[in-house]
Formats: C-alpha cells, structure tokens, sequence
C-alpha cells in the first residue's frame, strides 16, 4: 500500500516540522497532528499497472475473432459506433472483460492476503485447496445437490470447509513452513475428487459443459455470480488497504507483533475471512484459476516496494494478468478457445517450480 | 531377516493378504456397473450360466481383473522403489510428476497420429522417466531431496504444469481428445487383455531389475555414505531403480491412465505392517497394491452404476488423508 | 615411525570441493592395532580426508594405500571388507530395529545367491555382544539413547569385520557419560587387535583416548604421533589460536590443557 498513516509521535511535538526526515524513498504529507507516509516507489509501481490495466482492456475490447481499431471500439463505448462493432463491444467483450478484471484482481488479492497471513509465499489459496474447496460445493450446487442454494453462496460453503480443514490439519504446526501446503495440497485432491465424482453423477452432456469451469474459465459466467462478486471486492478491496499496516507486521513472529501493539487476532480473522470470501466470490464466476493469485502478488511485490504489503499493487497485477492470459486463451487457438485456467497454469506452473527451487526462497520458512 | 519371528510375522501377513486379494478378486469377477448380478456371475464361475454372463465375467471382468492386478502392483512397487531411492515418504509417482510425463508423452503420440497400443507403452515409459529424472535431477541439482515436503512441493508444480499442457495439447485436436479424455483421469474399465499382453514384457524386465537392486536399495536406506561404505554403488543402484520406475510407473499409466496415491498408500501400509526394510515391504506392496487398486475399481462401478467414476477419483479420496497424515507428524520420518 | 605397521597409508594425498583444494598434499598413516585420532580447527579437511581415506571422496592426486595396495584399484565390495566408515550423522529408516541394522554390516560378505547365512547370524550376535547391546536387539533405534544408538551403528560396521574402522565425530551429539560409552567400545575394539581411526574436534578427548594423534590445519597435518609426545603448548597455539598451561593426568599421563586463553592477534 502506498499510504503508511502514522499516528503523530510525541516526539514531533518537540521537533519542528523540517526537522522530521522521512524514511528514503517516500515524502512525508502532514496535516496537524496526522501525517502521511507517500511511497515513491509503490506510487510509481500502482500508476504504471493502472496504465497497463487500461491498456491490456483496450487490447481486449479490440481484438478477437474480429478486430476493431481503437476508435471502432471507443466509438462503440460512446453509442456511436455501427451495430455489429456496439454489438461485439457492448454485449460479448465488455461483460467478459468485466468479469476478467473483478476475478483477477479479487484472486490477486485473496492470494496477497493469504500469503501474508500464513506468512507464507506459498500460500496462496488456490495451491492450499480453497479454490478447488469451493468449485466442489459450486459443481455440486450445478448438479443440483446444493441444498437449493446458488453457485456463488455454495462456493462460499466450500471455501469456508476447505480453510478449515487446511488450517485445522496444521493446528500447532504454523502455517510458515512447507507442511502447512502439502496439507493444503492434500485437502485441494479430496476437494478435487470430489468435482470429478460429481461430474460422473450427472449426464455427459452437463459435465461436458461443466468441464471448462472446473479447469477455469471466463466463457460461462453465471449473472447473480458476477454481482456477487462485484459487491465482495466493493467491499473486500478497501478492507484489505485499511488493514494495510498490520497486514506488514503479519511478518514477524506472533511476540514480535505483540510486542510492537498489534492486535492481531482480530486482524488476522479479517483478513482470512476477506481472503476465503473474495476467493470464493471469484470461483464462482470463472472457477479455480488459482494460478492468479501467486502470479499477481509476485508481481506486485517485484514493482512496488517491499516496504508494505503490495495490496492495491496485487490487485492491480491480478486484473493484468487475467485479462492478458484470457485475451491470449481467446486468440492463439481461434475460433477455439483455451481456458484461461490452462493459460495461467502454463504461465505459472514454471514460476512456481522456480520459486521451489532457486537457493533461497525468502518467506518461506 | 534375522530373527525368524519377524519372518514368521511376514509370512502370515502375507497370506492374510493374500486371502484378501483373492477376495477382491471374486468381488471384481461378482460385481459389475452392468446388469449381471452376482448369482448369474457366480453361476458362471460354478461352471454353468448363461452366454451373456458368460462374456460379462469371462471376458469383461476376467481381463479387467486381471490388468487392475497388474497396474496395482506396478504402481505400489514403484512407490516403494521411488521413495527408497529419494529417501522420502512422500515420493509418489503421481505426485512427483511421473504419471503426468507420461500422460503428456501418450498425449502427444495421440497428437501425432499414432494409435498402437505397444507404441503408446513405450511413449509412456520414456514420459515416465523423463518425468522422474526431471524432478529428481532438479531436487539433487539444488538440495531439495533434503526436504520431503519441498520435493513433493516441486512435484506437484510440475504436475499441475503437465497436467496443463496436456490440456492444452488436446485442445488442438478433437480426435485425441475424445480418444484420451476418459483416460486422462485413470480407470481400468475397457481395459483387455492384448493391453495388458502389450506390457507385461517391460514388467518382467523391471521385476528382475527390482530382486538384483533391492539388497542395495536396504542399504541406501541408511545413507549414501554408509552404502558405499557397505561395498555398493549407489548412483548405479539410483539410476537403476528410477529405470525400473519408469517402467513400471509408464506401462500403468499408458494401460489405466494416470492413477495418482497407490504409490503413496501402499509402500505406507507396507512399511506399517513390515519394517523399514523394503527387502520385506516390497513383498507386502505387491499384495497391497493390487488389493487397493482392485477394491477402488469395484467401489467405482458400485457407487454411481449404471455409469462408472474413474478410479483415480477414489483413490485420491483414500490417498490424500494419508498424505496430511505423513506430513502431519512432527518428524517427517527419513526413509 | 618407520618401525609402525600402517594399515591404511595417504602418500601425496590432495582432495578438492569443486577445485577448491580441502587437503593438500598429506602423507598420513593409520598404525595398525591403534586408535588414531584426526583433529584440528573447524574447517581443516578432518572430514574430508576420512572420507578421502574410504574412497568416497576422489583424489585430486596422490594415492591410499591399505596395506600397500591401492584403494583405488580394490572392487567396492572387496574394499567394504576390508574397511567400514561411520559417517557423521548417520541416519536410519524409522522402526528399524538394532538387530536389523547390524544385519546391514554383513551386506558385503553377502551375495545375491546367499543373502544370510549361519556366520552372519554368529557375527550379528558377535557384534551385538561386542557393543553390550544384546538386551536391546529387537529394540527399535529410535527409541534408544543417544549413546545407545551409537553403540547400535559402531556394531553394524564391526559385523562387516574389517580390520580397519573409520568414524566421523562419533561422540559430537552425546553427553560426558554418552561419550565414554563410545570412547570406551572404541578402545576395547582397538585392544582386540582393530585399527581405527576417528575424526574428532575435542583435543582434550582426543589426547586421553587416542594412542596416535594427527594433528591438521587447514589441509596439511602439523604434527603426528603419539599424544604424549606431539601435544605442546605450541601446537594449541598453532591449532587453534588458545594459549594454555600443559599438565600430565595423573592416571593415564595423557596430556591434560588447562588455563586456556584466547591469543587475540
């Protein structure tokens, strides 16, 4: 985050205004009492992806099985355009690239948070089960075992079950080292046998078509679903940026924190619950693409600087890349089209086994 | 080994499960997703029965049966012989990424225009060891082998990562798709007896490979160092070892496709029930692994009949909580 | 020491981590029927010369000899009856019972055609007696004690009946009484007419147990030969950088360092 309020010390009191040097690499705002910490670099870093987000949306709108030019498309987002370029633009590729944005970055911005919590690069919550936890009950809530309730309040069942499990298999043993992610490994294949014993329950048509969600994709995105989770990032994205300071202290060992006068139990209950919440929103729209959630933070992180927790940063990396990696699933096989779920894991799948087996992998214990 | 007792205890594990696998066996000849119950299917065993039965137990079931056997002790050997050699309780072949090379070698050949049944178990068995040096030679290359949990970790990665090309690579064609998409999740039903004929030469080469390497492999047990202290050699032994998981672990997957935990579950029941030693929990694996697969199988014709769930639904469903369990203890043990 | 017997011979010796060289250019020898002990500052090639010696570390030049032939000509299995190492460390398979781990010692007398034999079972029982621990055979290694567990893999390599022992810091994780338990097989196995020789970082140890000692500093050995006589006051200083007042122990004459001090420099 790029915003580090501090509350004034007293020390300030005494000192003049010119006096109090701002740590390197940020400007100091001050109003009275309060102050506020700018970081250059996060700021320059949020610019740059808000930059490329508009862009990589631009390259969305205009391509796909027929190209439109810049001005077609913007003609067409003023009502003025002709009808099959207002068609294309209006009721195919903005919904989609709706979707695309408010999944990757409320994927983006679970995986930051989780990975800040469990204090734990790994830890994202499609590699520790949530993501497969909530396609299960979403699959099972398709094929009509759902208790009558919808896909995205199921999700949310099966993400909450998931997390559960995971860290309960853990209970004592932390969450920092390589254990807690085989448990959550572990509770990702039940979950996932569970998809495909569901799969198998139904006709072969319906699992056909369920086939794509389960691997992840944008091409099927259920109405209620979508505005599900529009409200959980309204609401998810500027929790997760208030909790911005002590999200940095979830770092340090629980005595640590302690020490400095966090109260992190209740922090960190927030912030589990918004990560589960914004994951499971997400499943529910395009299914586990887990890979965004590692992807985008790591991103994040490489940008902004390392000293807060990259939330709008992450989130920002997130909506990237899940725009690029569904334009690129759009395009490369045209007229067919690759999940963007197999994209992202193409993509990610090498980054993971590279974080797994360079000398040392900071953050994780 | 040195005390008679223990082989006594061995010996009598043994039949026991032996008993049990024959059981599994009646159960996968009585038992099917079809309309042929178990008194017609018995009838048939007793010698009488009708035609249809007849082709349903003898033919369908019979070879069926027979290749689960097979799979089953080529999966639970192979786990046994891929965590002697990496030392780690967790190296399983589905896990580490050996069925998914393999997986993604078929697919490829199918991509290719190829269709034989013996060229897809030699595509296999080259994906299978391919796989396995892969993700071994990385662990050795950067130290992970020292980290159980870390080396699966990394497996799991590569797996995901195949397990999306494969994907990916089907998209491209519609007739290796449809060709490949029930095999991908792994299942023995269809399976016949010229599949099963297609393998077991590689079997026999990889069973006589396992008796001349596995002294040594007790001996890896205790350490490199103390191995070669010991008057062996172990990256002979290593490399040998990973040969023979390749063929086990490729010729299973190119007849049953990818079955994922049999090589975790079983090696742990075996060692459970015999020791550290796998010169006695290799015999155990044998019976275990065929017991595991065979039991699945029938469980997956029964749950959801008239259709049939892919095996590798199941044990996955056995396998994972066996997993959380090894890495739940506070010493992950070294093997 | 040209009148001792070696049992085990380094002429020119040098062995290298990724070409950096580790020990360079030793001559050593292991007397035979005497406890040798290799110490030195951390970081002196201890360890790597030992696993120099058992050929599992290859030479960067010079030869081994164990009784005059070359190490490097001998088959692995010949070579592991005639020499057995205890690596630092070493670690078992979970449940492993120490009966079953002493087994493994007889591997290299075994062949594929004759995996256990009546002798193995009498040098098993041999060995278990050698080390006391015939009370505690079935027992699984885990659940014994420190000392305990040492004993169990010291009488593994004694079931390979070599006549030649190497161990790695046998004692570095055990306490005073854990130590002696070790210190004191080692000797009785070297009063049965064994040679052996251990890697160790404690002079003081050193000095009362061993009957030869090689003293190395970064790769090359300073001074060898009996404690008695190679201990002084000058070699703590050169070894280790400690200044100390050298005293006899009353018992055995074994040198005894007391007072010490750091030099600073």
């Amino acid at each position: 985050m790029t915003l580090l309020v501090q509350s004034s010390p007293r020390l300030d009191r005494v000192e003049t205004e010119d006096a109090v040097a701002s740590p390197r690499g940020t400007r100091r705002l001050a109003w009275g009492g309060f102050s506020v910490l700018l970081d250059r670099r996060s700021l320059a870093a949020n610019l740059l992806l808000l930059v490329l987000v508009l862009a990589a949306s631009l390259a969305y709108l205009c391509f796909g099985e027929r190209t439109l030019s810049p001005a077609e498309v913007l003609a067409a987002l003023h009502g003025t355009g002709d009808g099959l370029s207002t068609f294309l633009v209006s009721a195919l590729r903005l919904p989609r690239l709706g979707a695309a944005l408010a999944t990757g970055a409320a994927f983006a911005l679970a995986g930051c948070l989780m990975q800040t919590l469990a204090a734990n690069r790994l830890a994202t919550p499609g590699i520790i089960g949530i993501d497969n936890g909530a396609t299960a009950f979403a699959v099972a809530s398709v094929v009509g075992l759902g208790f009558g309730l919808a896909p995205p309040a199921m999700a949310l069942a099966g993400a909450a079950t998931a997390t559960t499990l995971t860290f309960g298999l853990v209970l004592g043993g932390g969450t920092r080292g390589y254990r807690f992610i085989v448990a959550g490994i572990g509770v990702g294949a039940v979950f996932g046998a569970i998809t495909n014993l569901l799969l198998a329950r139904v006709a072969i048509d319906v699992a056909n078509a369920a086939y794509p969600w389960t691997v992840g994709s944008l091409s099927a995105r259920p109405e209620g679903a979508v505005w599900a989770l529009t409200i959980g990032l309204a609401l998810g994205l500027p929790a997760a940026l208030a909790l911005g300071r002590s999200l940095s202290l979830m770092g340090f060992s629980v005595s640590v924190a302690r020490s400095l006068g966090s109260r992190l139990g209740r922090r960190r209950a927030q912030v589990l619950i918004t990560s589960v919440a914004l994951t499971a929103l997400a499943v529910a729209v395009a299914g586990p693409v887990g890979m965004v959630g590692l992807l985008g933070p790591e991103l994040a992180r490489h940008l902004a600087s390392r000293r807060s927790v990259p939330v709008l940063a992450s989130a920002l990396a997130g909506a990237l890349i899940m725009v690029l990696a569904d334009l690129v699933g759009r395009l490369m096989l045209s007229p067919l089209e690759i999940p963007v779920g197999i994209v992202t894991a193409v993509v990610g799948g090498p980054w993971l086994l590279w974080i797994l087996i360079r000398p040392r992998s900071q953050g994780v214990a | 080994m040195i005390a008679s007792a223990a082989h006594r205890r061995l010996a009598g594990q043994g039949m026991t499960l032996a008993g049990l696998l024959l059981l599994a066996c009646l159960a996968s000849l009585l038992w099917g997703a079809g309309d042929v119950g178990a008194e017609r299917a018995l009838a048939v065993l007793m010698g009488h029965g009708d035609d249809e039965a007849r082709f349903v137990v003898g033919t369908l079931r019979g070879s069926r049966t027979l290749v689960g056997l097979a799979v089953g002790m080529a999966l639970g050997v192979a786990g046994a012989l891929l965590q002697a050699v990496s030392r780690n309780p967790l190296a399983e072949p589905g896990l580490l990424g050996v069925s998914a090379g393999s997986a993604f070698a078929v697919a490829i050949a199918l991509l290719l225009g190829t269709s034989a049944a013996t060229l897809r178990v030699g595509v296999a068995q080259l994906g299978a060891l391919l796989g396995c040096l892969c993700v071994l030679g990385v662990a050795r290359f950067r130290g992970l082998g020292h980290d159980p949990v870390r080396l699966v970790l990394a497996g799991a990665a590569f797996s995901g990562l195949l397990a999306a090309l494969t994907t990916l690579l089907l998209l491209f064609d519609q007739r290796a798709a449809d060709e490949i998409r029930f095999w991908v999740v792994g299942s023995l039903s269809g399976r016949q007896l010229a599949d099963l004929l297609a393998i077991l030469p590689s079997f026999a080469v990889a069973a006589a490979i396992t008796l001349l390497i596995a002294r040594p492999l007790a001996a890896l047990a205790l350490g490199e160092r103390l191995a070669a202290g010991l008057g062996h050699h172990p990256g002979r032994v290593r490399l040998l070892a990973i040969l023979v998981v390749a063929l086990l672990v490729g010729g299973a997957t190119a007849i049953a496709g990818p079955i994922a935990f049999v090589g975790l579950v079983v090696p742990f029941a075996a060692r459970a029930l015999a020791g550290p030693d796998i010169r006695r929990s290799l015999w155990l694996c044998l019976l275990l692994g065929p017991l595991m697969v065979l039991v699945a199988d029938v469980i997956s014709r029964r749950v959801v009949a008239p259709s049939e769930l892919p095996l590798g639904v199941l044990t996955a469903l056995c396998g994972a909580p066996v997993l959380v369990a090894v890495v739940r203890r506070r010493r992950l043990p070294m093997l | 020491m040209n009148a001792v017997a070696c049992s085990l011979e380094a002429r020119k010796l040098t062995l290298a981590h990724d070409r950096t060289p580790v020990v360079v250019d030793l001559d050593l020898c292991l007397p035979t029927g005497k406890v040798t002990a290799i110490v030195g500052p951390n970081g002196c090639g201890k360890s790597t010369l030992l696993a120099g010696l058992a050929r599992l570390h290859a030479p960067q030049g010079g030869h081994v000899l164990l009784d005059s032939s070359e190490i490097v000509r001998l088959p692995a299995r010949e070579l592991a009856r005639r020499l057995a190492l205890l690596p630092q460390e070493a670690r078992a398979p979970e449940g492993l019972t120490v009966a079953e781990l002493i087994g493994f010692g007889r591997q290299p007398h075994q062949s594929w055609l004759r995996q256990w034999s009546a002798e193995d079972r009498r040098v098993v029982d041999e060995a278990l007696a050698a080390a006391d621990l015939h009370s505690l055979a079935d027992r699984p290694l885990d659940s014994l004690s420190g000392g305990q567990r040492q004993r169990a893999w010291i009488a593994m390599i004694i079931a390979q009946q070599t006549s030649l022992l190497l161990l790695d810091e046998p004692t570095s994780a055990l306490d005073l009484g854990h130590q002696l338990e070790v210190f004191e097989l080692v000797r009785q196995l070297a009063d049965e007419g064994r040679t052996l020789a251990m890697v160790l970082h404690d002079l003081p140890i050193a000095c009362r147990y061993a009957d030869y000692l090689v003293a190395m500093r970064e790769g090359r050995v300073v001074a060898a030969g009996p404690p008695g006589e190679v201990v002084t006051r000058e070699l703590v200083r050169e070894l280790y950088g400690v200044d100390c007042t050298l005293m006899h122990d009353p018992q055995s004459g074994a040198p005894i360092l007391t007072g010490l001090r750091r030099i600073r420099e």
